[in-house]
């Protein structure tokens, strides 16, 4: 019986091309759950993602700007 | 950043003949690759040239890096003197790809792609196997570190069993 894309991610054949994926460090779980999702969903989750990393660079920056002025100051 | 959801209802909107390919046609995929641009491959002809002008002259585009005390003028003797055009718009980065390696010109990776339902319209991507040739063919470290889930993706969907 053929089993379905699901089945296979989650229980790969030893030699295969998904087990290679997973050896290689891809979590097959996260796959999974994308093809669950439509393209748009997907696309709406890498756009929140997108958003999402650009704040914490922003908050990233804002943070090391603050750290190096409290050095600077107690320098001072 | 660019905005996924404006750039395709600008293009598909104004029926540019394009495809959508690199990291946003590998989400639409499943992959989990994190991009923060949209690449894709559209068609030199005449008529599309003026259509893409038509999609996107209102969201200011501008070559990504260009001074900004030159003058650019986003018009169809621009896109006709070049191929590639890497752009800083509005709605973010939008990288328009008269070709792409591995595959070829707008034809070739339009006999490569699939059409998915996305905001609306109906938007041609890359397929599995059309990104594993131009990733590929690309070869660099970064192209090369989506093959293992690309080849997972297109043994998963493939009616053979592996």
């Amino acid at each position: 019986m053929k089993r379905t894309p699901e089945e296979k991610l989650l229980n790969p054949r030893p030699g295969s091309k998904i087990a290679a994926a997973q050896e290689f460090g891809i979590d097959l779980t996260l796959l999974v759950g994308q093809l669950r999702l439509t393209p748009e969903e997907r696309l709406n989750e890498l756009q929140s993602a997108m958003e999402s990393l650009e704040d914490f660079a922003k908050q990233a920056k804002l943070a090391r700007k603050k750290t190096e002025n409290k050095w600077s100051k107690s320098k001072l | 950043m660019v905005k996924i959801e404006a750039v395709i209802k600008s293009l598909s909107g104004a029926e540019v003949d394009y495809v959508i390919v690199g990291g946003v046609a590998l989400n639409a995929h499943s992959s989990g690759y994190i991009t923060f641009d949209f690449d894709c491959c559209y068609s030199r002809s005449g008529p599309n040239l003026k259509r893409i002008i038509e999609a996107l002259f209102s969201h200011n585009p501008r070559p990504r890096n260009f001074p900004d005390e030159l003058p650019f003028v986003f018009d169809i003797s621009t896109l006709r003197n070049g191929t590639n055009f890497t752009l800083e718009t509005n709605i973010g980065k939008i990288d328009l790809l008269g070709e792409i390696s591995g595959i070829g010109d707008y034809q070739a990776v339009l006999a490569h792609s699939e059409i998915v339902r996305l905001y609306g319209f109906d938007v041609k991507i890359l397929s599995i196997e059309g990104l594993i040739k131009a990733k590929r063919a690309a070869g660099r470290t970064k192209d090369l570190l989506v093959l293992p889930e690309l080849e997972a993706l297109r043994e998963a969907l493939s009616d053979e069993e592996e």
